[in-house]
Protein backbone atom coordinates (compact mmCIF):
# COMPACT_ATOMS: atom_id res chain seq x y z
CA UNK A 1 0.00 0.00 0.00
CA UNK A 2 1.31 3.45 -0.90
CA UNK A 3 2.08 5.65 2.10
CA UNK A 4 2.08 8.77 -0.05
CA UNK A 5 0.25 9.11 -3.33
CA UNK A 6 -0.21 12.11 -5.60
CA UNK A 7 -2.87 11.71 -8.28
CA UNK A 8 -3.07 14.25 -11.13
CA UNK A 9 -1.77 16.97 -8.84
CA UNK A 10 -1.22 20.40 -10.40
CA UNK A 11 -0.12 23.69 -8.95
CA UNK A 12 -0.34 27.03 -10.70
CA UNK A 13 0.47 30.50 -9.42
CA UNK A 14 -1.16 33.66 -10.79
CA UNK A 15 -3.87 33.98 -13.43
CA UNK A 16 -4.23 34.91 -17.09
CA UNK A 17 -1.03 35.66 -18.94
CA UNK A 18 0.82 35.79 -15.58
CA UNK A 19 -0.12 32.20 -14.81
CA UNK A 20 2.83 29.93 -13.99
CA UNK A 21 2.45 26.17 -13.82
CA UNK A 22 4.90 25.34 -11.07
CA UNK A 23 3.82 21.72 -11.00
CA UNK A 24 2.26 20.16 -14.07
CA UNK A 25 0.01 17.13 -13.77
CA UNK A 26 1.93 14.88 -11.42
CA UNK A 27 1.42 11.30 -10.35
CA UNK A 28 3.63 9.92 -7.64
CA UNK A 29 3.58 7.17 -5.09
CA UNK A 30 5.93 6.07 -2.33
CA UNK A 31 5.91 2.81 -0.40
CA UNK A 32 6.86 2.10 3.20
CA UNK A 33 10.65 1.76 3.69
CA UNK A 34 11.55 3.59 0.47
CA UNK A 35 14.17 6.32 0.29
CA UNK A 36 13.35 8.49 -2.71
CA UNK A 37 15.30 11.35 -4.18
CA UNK A 38 13.72 14.18 -6.13
CA UNK A 39 16.42 15.99 -8.06
CA UNK A 40 16.39 18.88 -10.44
CA UNK A 41 17.75 22.38 -10.96
CA UNK A 42 16.74 25.36 -8.88
CA UNK A 43 13.28 26.66 -9.77
CA UNK A 44 12.21 23.40 -11.38
CA UNK A 45 9.36 22.85 -8.88
CA UNK A 46 11.04 20.51 -6.37
CA UNK A 47 10.12 22.59 -3.35
CA UNK A 48 6.57 23.06 -4.63
CA UNK A 49 6.27 19.30 -4.90
CA UNK A 50 7.63 18.81 -1.37
CA UNK A 51 5.43 21.46 0.24
CA UNK A 52 2.34 20.07 -1.49
CA UNK A 53 3.24 16.54 -0.38
CA UNK A 54 3.74 17.86 3.17
CA UNK A 55 0.38 19.61 3.33
CA UNK A 56 1.93 23.06 3.52
CA UNK A 57 0.64 24.17 0.13
CA UNK A 58 -2.73 23.37 -1.43
CA UNK A 59 -2.71 21.98 -4.97
CA UNK A 60 -4.67 23.70 -7.71
CA UNK A 61 -6.04 20.32 -8.70
CA UNK A 62 -5.65 16.64 -7.83
CA UNK A 63 -5.58 14.39 -4.77
CA UNK A 64 -2.83 13.84 -2.20
CA UNK A 65 -3.29 10.65 -0.21
CA UNK A 66 -1.35 10.07 2.98
CA UNK A 67 -2.19 6.60 4.28
CA UNK A 68 -5.42 6.82 2.27
CA UNK A 69 -6.48 10.21 3.69
CA UNK A 70 -6.92 12.83 0.98
CA UNK A 71 -5.25 15.86 2.53
CA UNK A 72 -6.12 18.11 -0.43
CA UNK A 73 -9.59 18.58 1.07
CA UNK A 74 -8.53 19.28 4.67
CA UNK A 75 -8.52 22.65 6.45
CA UNK A 76 -5.43 24.14 8.13
CA UNK A 77 -6.23 22.70 11.55
CA UNK A 78 -6.70 19.19 10.14
CA UNK A 79 -3.55 19.55 8.06
CA UNK A 80 -1.63 20.59 11.15
CA UNK A 81 -2.72 17.38 12.88
CA UNK A 82 -1.72 15.28 9.86
CA UNK A 83 1.70 16.96 9.74
CA UNK A 84 2.22 16.33 13.42
CA UNK A 85 1.14 12.70 13.24
CA UNK A 86 2.34 11.50 9.86
CA UNK A 87 5.15 13.73 8.62
CA UNK A 88 8.64 14.52 9.84
CA UNK A 89 10.31 17.53 8.24
CA UNK A 90 14.05 17.97 7.82
CA UNK A 91 14.81 21.39 6.46
CA UNK A 92 17.82 22.91 4.79
CA UNK A 93 19.18 24.79 7.79
CA UNK A 94 17.94 22.27 10.35
CA UNK A 95 15.75 24.97 11.96
CA UNK A 96 16.03 23.80 15.52
CA UNK A 97 14.50 25.88 18.31
CA UNK A 98 17.49 27.99 19.41
CA UNK A 99 16.64 28.11 23.11
CA UNK A 100 16.02 24.38 23.61
CA UNK A 101 18.71 21.81 24.34
CA UNK A 102 18.87 18.76 22.10
CA UNK A 103 16.93 16.73 24.64
CA UNK A 104 14.26 19.41 24.96
CA UNK A 105 13.90 19.72 21.17
CA UNK A 106 12.40 16.24 21.36
CA UNK A 107 10.55 16.81 24.62
CA UNK A 108 8.70 19.66 22.93
CA UNK A 109 7.00 17.10 20.72
CA UNK A 110 5.82 15.26 23.86
CA UNK A 111 3.91 18.41 24.80
CA UNK A 112 1.76 18.28 21.68
CA UNK A 113 1.72 14.60 20.71
CA UNK A 114 1.47 11.46 22.82
CA UNK A 115 2.54 8.51 20.64
CA UNK A 116 6.16 9.46 20.10
CA UNK A 117 9.03 6.98 20.54
CA UNK A 118 9.25 5.39 23.99
CA UNK A 119 12.26 5.79 26.27
CA UNK A 120 14.06 2.71 24.96
CA UNK A 121 13.47 3.66 21.33
CA UNK A 122 14.66 7.18 22.08
CA UNK A 123 17.89 5.88 23.59
CA UNK A 124 18.39 3.75 20.48
CA UNK A 125 17.74 6.79 18.28
CA UNK A 126 20.34 8.80 20.22
CA UNK A 127 22.76 5.93 19.73
CA UNK A 128 21.99 5.43 16.03
CA UNK A 129 22.45 9.10 15.29
CA UNK A 130 25.45 9.49 17.58
CA UNK A 131 23.99 12.43 19.48
CA UNK A 132 23.74 10.89 22.96
CA UNK A 133 26.48 13.16 24.27
CA UNK A 134 24.84 16.27 22.84
CA UNK A 135 21.63 16.11 24.88
CA UNK A 136 22.40 19.07 27.10
CA UNK A 137 23.74 21.24 24.30
CA UNK A 138 21.98 24.10 22.55
CA UNK A 139 21.90 24.31 18.73
CA UNK A 140 24.41 27.15 18.84
CA UNK A 141 26.91 24.77 20.47
CA UNK A 142 26.61 22.20 17.65
CA UNK A 143 28.39 21.86 14.34
CA UNK A 144 26.38 21.86 11.09
CA UNK A 145 26.50 18.08 10.87
CA UNK A 146 25.44 17.66 14.50
CA UNK A 147 22.55 20.07 14.01
CA UNK A 148 21.36 18.12 10.99
CA UNK A 149 21.56 14.84 12.92
CA UNK A 150 19.47 16.39 15.69
CA UNK A 151 16.99 17.58 13.06
CA UNK A 152 16.78 13.99 11.79
CA UNK A 153 16.23 12.78 15.37
CA UNK A 154 13.47 15.34 15.76
CA UNK A 155 11.83 14.22 12.54
CA UNK A 156 12.03 10.55 13.56
CA UNK A 157 11.05 10.99 17.21
CA UNK A 158 7.39 11.58 16.41
CA UNK A 159 7.39 8.20 14.66
CA UNK A 160 6.07 9.56 11.34
CA UNK A 161 5.19 7.45 8.35
CA UNK A 162 6.81 9.98 5.98
CA UNK A 163 9.96 12.04 6.23
CA UNK A 164 10.27 14.99 3.89
CA UNK A 165 13.78 16.38 3.65
CA UNK A 166 14.41 19.63 1.80
CA UNK A 167 18.09 19.88 0.81
CA UNK A 168 19.16 18.27 4.10
CA UNK A 169 22.82 18.31 3.15
CA UNK A 170 23.00 21.79 1.64
CA UNK A 171 24.93 23.32 4.52
CA UNK A 172 27.31 20.38 4.97
CA UNK A 173 30.65 19.41 3.50
CA UNK A 174 30.81 16.20 1.43
CA UNK A 175 31.78 13.87 4.26
CA UNK A 176 29.01 15.19 6.52
CA UNK A 177 26.54 15.07 3.62
CA UNK A 178 27.27 11.39 2.98
CA UNK A 179 27.06 10.70 6.70
CA UNK A 180 23.61 12.30 6.89
CA UNK A 181 22.38 10.36 3.85
CA UNK A 182 23.69 7.14 5.36
CA UNK A 183 21.78 7.88 8.54
CA UNK A 184 18.59 8.67 6.61
CA UNK A 185 18.93 5.42 4.71
CA UNK A 186 19.45 3.38 7.88
CA UNK A 187 16.55 4.96 9.71
CA UNK A 188 14.30 4.57 6.68
CA UNK A 189 15.03 0.89 6.53
CA UNK A 190 15.03 0.29 10.29
CA UNK A 191 11.81 2.11 10.97
CA UNK A 192 10.09 1.32 7.68
CA UNK A 193 9.55 5.01 7.10
CA UNK A 194 9.07 6.60 3.70
CA UNK A 195 11.72 9.24 3.13
CA UNK A 196 11.67 11.74 0.29
CA UNK A 197 14.78 13.85 -0.16
CA UNK A 198 14.65 16.88 -2.40
CA UNK A 199 18.14 17.80 -3.53
CA UNK A 200 20.10 19.24 -6.41
CA UNK A 201 23.16 17.20 -5.34
CA UNK A 202 23.20 14.18 -7.65
CA UNK A 203 26.00 12.56 -5.62
CA UNK A 204 23.36 11.62 -3.05
CA UNK A 205 21.21 9.53 -5.37
CA UNK A 206 23.32 6.43 -4.81
CA UNK A 207 21.74 6.11 -1.37
CA UNK A 208 18.19 6.15 -2.74
CA UNK A 209 15.84 3.40 -3.89
CA UNK A 210 14.14 5.54 -6.51
CA UNK A 211 15.07 8.80 -8.15
CA UNK A 212 12.65 11.28 -9.66
CA UNK A 213 13.77 14.18 -11.76
CA UNK A 214 11.86 17.43 -11.82
CA UNK A 215 12.24 19.60 -14.91
CA UNK A 216 10.01 22.65 -15.50
CA UNK A 217 7.30 21.32 -13.22
CA UNK A 218 7.25 17.85 -14.70
CA UNK A 219 8.22 14.96 -12.43
CA UNK A 220 9.71 11.90 -14.11
CA UNK A 221 10.86 8.63 -12.59
CA UNK A 222 14.46 7.95 -13.62
CA UNK A 223 15.37 4.50 -14.77
CA UNK A 224 18.03 2.77 -12.63
CA UNK B 1 4.80 27.00 29.68
CA UNK B 2 7.56 24.64 28.46
CA UNK B 3 8.66 26.88 25.60
CA UNK B 4 8.08 30.06 27.59
CA UNK B 5 10.17 29.01 30.56
CA UNK B 6 13.00 27.52 28.52
CA UNK B 7 13.30 30.65 26.42
CA UNK B 8 13.53 32.79 29.54
CA UNK B 9 16.19 30.51 31.05
CA UNK B 10 18.27 30.58 27.85
CA UNK B 11 17.97 34.34 27.30
CA UNK B 12 18.31 35.57 30.87
CA UNK B 13 19.69 39.00 30.06
CA UNK B 14 17.04 39.83 27.47
CA UNK B 15 14.19 38.79 29.72
CA UNK B 16 15.75 40.37 32.80
CA UNK B 17 15.69 43.68 30.94
CA UNK B 18 12.01 43.21 30.07
CA UNK B 19 11.24 42.26 33.67
CA UNK B 20 13.19 45.35 34.72
CA UNK B 21 10.96 47.61 32.64
CA UNK B 22 7.82 45.93 34.00
CA UNK B 23 9.22 46.16 37.50
CA UNK B 24 9.78 49.91 37.12
CA UNK B 25 6.24 50.41 35.85
CA UNK B 26 4.89 48.34 38.75
CA UNK B 27 7.11 50.28 41.17
CA UNK B 28 5.71 53.55 39.87
CA UNK B 29 2.12 52.28 40.05
CA UNK B 30 2.58 51.01 43.61
CA UNK B 31 4.35 54.15 44.72
CA UNK B 32 1.66 56.38 43.22
CA UNK B 33 -1.04 54.28 44.85
CA UNK B 34 0.82 54.63 48.16
CA UNK B 35 1.07 58.36 47.62
CA UNK B 36 -2.63 58.59 46.70
CA UNK B 37 -3.55 56.59 49.78
CA UNK B 38 -1.20 58.61 51.99
CA UNK B 39 -2.47 61.94 50.75
CA UNK B 40 -6.06 60.75 51.13
CA UNK B 41 -5.34 59.71 54.72
CA UNK B 42 -3.82 63.09 55.35
CA UNK B 43 -7.19 64.62 54.58
CA UNK B 44 -9.58 62.11 55.99
CA UNK B 45 -8.11 59.96 58.73
CA UNK B 46 -9.73 61.93 61.57
CA UNK B 47 -13.11 61.62 59.84
CA UNK B 48 -12.61 57.90 59.17
CA UNK B 49 -11.93 57.48 62.87
CA UNK B 50 -15.45 58.75 63.73
CA UNK B 51 -16.92 55.76 61.94
CA UNK B 52 -19.98 57.93 61.36
CA UNK B 53 -22.55 57.42 58.61
CA UNK B 54 -23.18 61.10 57.98
CA UNK B 55 -22.65 64.59 59.26
CA UNK B 56 -25.24 67.32 59.72
CA UNK B 57 -24.14 70.78 58.58
CA UNK B 58 -25.98 73.96 57.79
CA UNK B 59 -27.57 74.04 54.36
CA UNK B 60 -25.78 77.23 53.41
CA UNK B 61 -22.32 75.86 54.31
CA UNK B 62 -22.14 74.02 50.99
CA UNK B 63 -20.88 70.86 52.70
CA UNK B 64 -17.98 72.72 54.31
CA UNK B 65 -17.45 72.04 58.01
CA UNK B 66 -15.49 75.26 58.43
CA UNK B 67 -18.35 77.35 57.03
CA UNK B 68 -21.05 75.62 59.06
CA UNK B 69 -22.20 77.07 62.39
CA UNK B 70 -25.37 76.53 64.41
CA UNK B 71 -26.59 76.28 67.99
CA UNK B 72 -25.99 73.04 69.82
CA UNK B 73 -29.70 72.81 70.75
CA UNK B 74 -30.30 71.72 67.13
CA UNK B 75 -29.05 68.30 68.22
CA UNK B 76 -32.49 67.78 69.81
CA UNK B 77 -34.07 67.87 66.33
CA UNK B 78 -31.73 65.16 65.02
CA UNK B 79 -32.97 61.58 64.93
CA UNK B 80 -30.10 59.05 64.87
CA UNK B 81 -28.82 56.07 66.83
CA UNK B 82 -25.84 58.08 68.05
CA UNK B 83 -24.84 61.69 67.70
CA UNK B 84 -21.61 63.58 68.40
CA UNK B 85 -21.39 67.35 68.28
CA UNK B 86 -18.38 68.95 66.68
CA UNK B 87 -17.00 72.45 66.56
CA UNK B 88 -14.17 72.99 64.14
CA UNK B 89 -11.63 75.73 63.69
CA UNK B 90 -8.38 76.05 61.79
CA UNK B 91 -5.47 77.73 63.53
CA UNK B 92 -1.71 77.95 63.74
CA UNK B 93 -0.35 76.45 66.91
CA UNK B 94 2.97 77.47 68.42
CA UNK B 95 5.07 76.15 71.24
CA UNK B 96 8.46 77.71 71.67
CA UNK B 97 9.86 78.05 68.19
CA UNK B 98 7.73 75.27 66.75
CA UNK B 99 4.73 76.17 64.62
CA UNK B 100 2.14 74.02 62.88
CA UNK B 101 -1.21 74.29 61.15
CA UNK B 102 -3.82 72.57 63.27
CA UNK B 103 -7.52 71.82 63.15
CA UNK B 104 -9.20 72.23 66.51
CA UNK B 105 -12.13 69.90 67.22
CA UNK B 106 -14.45 70.93 70.02
CA UNK B 107 -16.26 67.79 71.19
CA UNK B 108 -17.99 66.17 74.15
CA UNK B 109 -15.67 63.58 75.67
CA UNK B 110 -18.54 61.14 76.23
CA UNK B 111 -19.51 61.08 72.53
CA UNK B 112 -18.08 58.88 69.80
CA UNK B 113 -15.76 61.45 68.21
CA UNK B 114 -13.61 61.30 71.34
CA UNK B 115 -10.47 59.45 70.20
CA UNK B 116 -8.51 56.66 71.89
CA UNK B 117 -5.59 58.06 73.84
CA UNK B 118 -2.22 56.61 72.87
CA UNK B 119 -0.14 58.68 75.26
CA UNK B 120 -1.06 60.85 78.28
CA UNK B 121 -4.71 61.25 79.29
CA UNK B 122 -8.04 62.64 78.15
CA UNK B 123 -8.80 66.33 78.52
CA UNK B 124 -10.76 66.89 81.73
CA UNK B 125 -10.61 70.61 82.31
CA UNK B 126 -10.54 73.92 80.51
CA UNK B 127 -7.82 74.59 77.95
CA UNK B 128 -6.61 70.98 77.83
CA UNK B 129 -6.20 69.27 74.47
CA UNK B 130 -5.48 65.84 73.09
CA UNK B 131 -3.26 66.26 70.02
CA UNK B 132 -2.81 64.17 66.90
CA UNK B 133 0.59 62.50 67.15
CA UNK B 134 1.63 63.98 63.79
CA UNK B 135 2.39 67.08 65.85
CA UNK B 136 5.22 65.19 67.54
CA UNK B 137 7.09 65.39 64.23
CA UNK B 138 6.75 69.18 64.46
CA UNK B 139 8.39 69.19 67.90
CA UNK B 140 5.24 69.27 70.06
CA UNK B 141 5.25 67.08 73.17
CA UNK B 142 3.19 66.12 76.17
CA UNK B 143 2.78 68.99 78.68
CA UNK B 144 3.59 71.69 76.12
CA UNK B 145 1.63 74.90 76.33
CA UNK B 146 0.33 75.97 72.96
CA UNK B 147 -0.46 79.49 71.88
CA UNK B 148 -2.76 80.03 68.95
CA UNK B 149 -2.63 82.56 66.16
CA UNK B 150 -6.17 83.88 66.56
CA UNK B 151 -6.61 84.11 70.31
CA UNK B 152 -4.90 84.85 73.58
CA UNK B 153 -6.03 81.48 74.97
CA UNK B 154 -3.29 79.02 75.90
CA UNK B 155 -3.81 75.29 75.56
CA UNK B 156 -1.99 72.43 77.24
CA UNK B 157 -1.29 69.11 75.56
CA UNK B 158 -2.42 66.44 78.03
CA UNK B 159 -2.55 63.52 75.63
CA UNK B 160 -1.83 62.25 72.15
CA UNK B 161 -3.87 60.14 69.79
CA UNK B 162 -2.92 58.48 66.52
CA UNK B 163 -4.38 58.89 63.00
CA UNK B 164 -5.80 62.29 63.70
CA UNK B 165 -5.42 64.60 60.73
CA UNK B 166 -8.15 66.59 59.04
CA UNK B 167 -7.60 68.30 55.70
CA UNK B 168 -3.86 67.69 56.07
CA UNK B 169 -3.64 69.36 59.49
CA UNK B 170 -3.12 67.54 62.82
CA UNK B 171 -6.18 67.74 65.08
CA UNK B 172 -6.33 69.19 68.57
CA UNK B 173 -9.30 67.67 70.44
CA UNK B 174 -10.73 69.75 73.25
CA UNK B 175 -14.05 70.29 75.03
CA UNK B 176 -16.73 72.54 73.60
CA UNK B 177 -16.26 75.28 76.20
CA UNK B 178 -12.57 75.62 75.39
CA UNK B 179 -13.38 75.52 71.68
CA UNK B 180 -15.86 78.39 72.14
CA UNK B 181 -13.35 80.40 74.09
CA UNK B 182 -10.80 79.91 71.35
CA UNK B 183 -13.21 80.69 68.54
CA UNK B 184 -15.32 83.51 70.02
CA UNK B 185 -13.33 84.72 73.04
CA UNK B 186 -15.38 87.17 75.12
CA UNK B 187 -18.17 87.03 72.55
CA UNK B 188 -19.02 83.42 73.41
CA UNK B 189 -22.73 83.18 74.21
CA UNK B 190 -24.67 81.04 76.64
CA UNK B 191 -25.61 78.55 73.93
CA UNK B 192 -22.77 76.53 72.41
CA UNK B 193 -22.12 77.16 68.73
CA UNK B 194 -21.06 74.04 66.86
CA UNK B 195 -20.01 73.32 63.28
CA UNK B 196 -21.72 70.00 62.78
CA UNK B 197 -23.14 66.85 64.27
CA UNK B 198 -21.74 63.46 63.27
CA UNK B 199 -24.42 60.76 63.29
CA UNK B 200 -24.56 56.99 63.24
CA UNK B 201 -27.81 55.76 61.76
CA UNK B 202 -29.30 53.29 59.32
CA UNK B 203 -31.74 55.88 57.96
CA UNK B 204 -29.86 58.92 56.76
CA UNK B 205 -32.91 60.43 55.07
CA UNK B 206 -34.75 60.58 58.39
CA UNK B 207 -32.00 62.29 60.39
CA UNK B 208 -33.51 65.80 60.34
CA UNK B 209 -36.44 67.74 58.94
CA UNK B 210 -34.91 71.14 59.61
CA UNK B 211 -34.77 73.11 56.35
CA UNK B 212 -31.61 74.97 57.26
CA UNK B 213 -29.72 71.77 58.03
CA UNK B 214 -28.30 69.29 55.52
CA UNK B 215 -27.33 65.67 56.10
CA UNK B 216 -24.25 64.70 54.15
CA UNK B 217 -23.02 61.15 53.89
CA UNK B 218 -19.49 60.72 55.24
CA UNK B 219 -17.94 59.80 51.87
CA UNK B 220 -19.58 62.80 50.18
CA UNK B 221 -18.41 65.02 53.00
CA UNK B 222 -14.82 63.79 52.55
CA UNK B 223 -14.97 64.27 48.78
CA UNK B 224 -16.06 67.86 49.41
CA UNK B 225 -12.95 68.64 51.45
CA UNK B 226 -10.95 71.35 49.65
CA UNK B 227 -8.63 69.80 47.05
CA UNK B 228 -9.39 66.22 48.05
CA UNK B 229 -11.23 65.08 44.90
CA UNK B 230 -8.90 66.92 42.50
CA UNK B 231 -5.88 65.39 44.18
CA UNK B 232 -7.35 61.87 44.23
CA UNK B 233 -8.48 62.08 40.61
CA UNK B 234 -5.07 63.32 39.47
CA UNK B 235 -3.20 60.47 41.13
CA UNK B 236 -5.75 57.87 40.08
CA UNK B 237 -5.57 59.06 36.46
CA UNK B 238 -1.81 58.72 36.59
CA UNK B 239 -2.22 55.15 37.83
CA UNK B 240 -4.79 54.30 35.14
CA UNK B 241 -2.56 55.79 32.44
CA UNK B 242 0.30 53.71 33.76
CA UNK B 243 -1.84 50.60 33.34
CA UNK B 244 -2.43 51.51 29.71
CA UNK B 245 1.23 52.41 29.20
CA UNK B 246 2.42 49.12 30.70
CA UNK B 247 0.07 47.25 28.38
CA UNK B 248 1.55 49.07 25.37
CA UNK B 249 5.13 48.53 26.58
CA UNK B 250 4.53 44.80 26.96
CA UNK B 251 2.78 44.67 23.60
CA UNK B 252 5.75 46.35 21.88
CA UNK B 253 8.37 44.18 23.58
CA UNK B 254 6.54 40.94 22.88
CA UNK B 255 5.70 41.94 19.34
CA UNK B 256 9.36 42.65 18.60
CA UNK B 257 10.34 39.33 20.17
CA UNK B 258 7.63 37.52 18.21
CA UNK B 259 8.62 39.11 14.91
CA UNK B 260 12.20 37.95 15.52
CA UNK B 261 10.86 34.42 15.98
CA UNK B 262 8.46 34.28 13.03
CA UNK B 263 10.69 31.87 11.15
CA UNK B 264 11.03 29.59 14.18
CA UNK B 265 7.28 29.64 14.83
CA UNK B 266 6.71 28.94 11.13
CA UNK B 267 8.94 25.87 11.27
CA UNK B 268 7.10 24.67 14.37
CA UNK B 269 3.77 25.17 12.63
CA UNK B 270 5.10 23.29 9.59
CA UNK B 271 5.97 20.47 11.95
CA UNK B 272 2.37 20.44 13.08
CA UNK B 273 2.70 22.21 16.42
CA UNK B 274 -0.66 23.98 16.77
CA UNK B 275 -0.93 27.77 16.79
CA UNK B 276 -2.90 27.44 20.03
CA UNK B 277 0.09 25.85 21.77
CA UNK B 278 2.42 28.62 20.56
CA UNK B 279 -0.09 31.31 21.53
CA UNK B 280 -0.48 29.82 25.02
CA UNK B 281 3.29 29.82 25.30
CA UNK B 282 3.45 33.56 24.58
CA UNK B 283 0.65 34.22 27.08
CA UNK B 284 2.41 32.10 29.72
CA UNK B 285 5.66 33.91 29.07
CA UNK B 286 3.95 37.28 29.47
CA UNK B 287 2.30 36.15 32.69
CA UNK B 288 5.66 34.97 34.08
CA UNK B 289 7.44 38.21 33.12
CA UNK B 290 4.63 40.41 34.45
CA UNK B 291 4.26 38.43 37.68
CA UNK B 292 7.99 38.58 38.42
CA UNK B 293 8.09 42.30 37.52
CA UNK B 294 5.10 43.02 39.77
CA UNK B 295 6.44 41.01 42.73
CA UNK B 296 9.88 42.63 42.52
CA UNK B 297 8.22 46.05 42.07
CA UNK B 298 6.07 45.41 45.14
CA UNK B 299 9.07 44.39 47.22
CA UNK B 300 11.05 47.41 46.07
CA UNK B 301 8.13 49.73 46.89
CA UNK B 302 7.78 48.36 50.42
CA UNK B 303 11.54 48.58 50.88
CA UNK B 304 11.55 52.19 49.72
CA UNK B 305 8.59 52.92 52.00
CA UNK B 306 10.53 51.64 55.00
CA UNK B 307 13.27 54.22 54.40
CA UNK B 308 11.10 57.23 53.55
CA UNK B 309 10.97 60.11 56.06
CA UNK B 310 7.64 60.42 57.86
CA UNK B 311 7.07 63.78 56.16
CA UNK B 312 6.38 61.93 52.88
CA UNK B 313 2.68 61.11 52.90
CA UNK B 314 2.69 57.51 51.69
CA UNK B 315 0.36 54.86 53.00
CA UNK B 316 0.69 51.43 51.42
CA UNK B 317 -2.61 49.63 51.38
CA UNK B 318 -1.66 46.00 50.68
CA UNK B 319 -5.08 44.83 49.32
CA UNK B 320 -5.15 47.81 46.91
CA UNK B 321 -1.58 47.09 45.83
CA UNK B 322 -2.41 43.42 45.24
CA UNK B 323 -5.38 44.41 43.09
CA UNK B 324 -3.21 46.87 41.12
CA UNK B 325 -0.57 44.15 40.73
CA UNK B 326 -3.18 41.78 39.38
CA UNK B 327 -4.46 44.46 37.00
CA UNK B 328 -0.89 45.02 35.76
CA UNK B 329 -0.53 41.31 35.00
CA UNK B 330 -3.89 41.26 33.21
CA UNK B 331 -3.09 44.34 31.07
CA UNK B 332 0.31 42.85 30.24
CA UNK B 333 -1.45 39.71 29.01
CA UNK B 334 -3.80 41.90 26.97
CA UNK B 335 -0.67 43.45 25.48
CA UNK B 336 0.39 39.97 24.35
CA UNK B 337 -2.72 39.64 22.20
CA UNK B 338 -0.98 41.35 19.25
CA UNK B 339 1.75 38.75 19.35
CA UNK B 340 -0.78 35.95 19.55
CA UNK B 341 -2.55 37.31 16.45
CA UNK B 342 0.81 37.50 14.67
CA UNK B 343 1.51 33.86 15.49
CA UNK B 344 -1.91 32.74 14.30
CA UNK B 345 -1.33 34.52 10.98
CA UNK B 346 2.15 33.05 10.34
CA UNK B 347 2.16 31.02 7.13
CA UNK B 348 4.49 28.07 7.78
CA UNK B 349 5.26 27.86 4.07
CA UNK B 350 6.55 31.44 3.92
CA UNK B 351 8.38 31.03 7.19
CA UNK B 352 10.42 28.09 5.90
CA UNK B 353 11.07 29.87 2.64
CA UNK B 354 8.73 27.89 0.41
Amino acid sequence: MAVLELNRVKKSFGTGHKKVDALKETNFHAERGELIAVIGPSGSGKSTFLTIAGGLLSPTDGDILINDTNIATLNEKQLSKIRLKEIGFILQASNLVPFLTVEKQLKLLDKVKKDNLNKGQLEQLYKDLGIGDLRAKYPSDLSGGERQRVAIAKALYSNPSIILADEPTASLDSDRAYEVMELLKEETKNKKTTTIVVTHDIRLIDYCDKVYKMVDGVLELQQP
Amino acid sequence: MFLAWNEIIKNKLRFTLIIGVLMLVAYLVFFLSGLASGLASLNREAVDKWDADAIVLTEESDQSLTQSSFGSDAVDTIDADETAVLGQLNAIAQTGDEKANVSIFGINSDEFIMPEITEGKEFTGANQVVAGDALKDDGFKLGDTISLSSTEEKLEIVGFTDEARFNAAPVLYTDLDTFEQVKFGEAAGSESQISGVAVRTDDISGVTNEEDLAVIETETFIESLPGYTAQSLTLNFMIYFLFAISSVIVAIFLYVLTVQKISMFGVMKAQGIPSGYLARSVIAQTAILAAVGVVVGLGLTLLTGAFLPSAVPVGFDIPTMLIYGLVLIVVAILGAVFSVLTIVKIDPLKAIGG
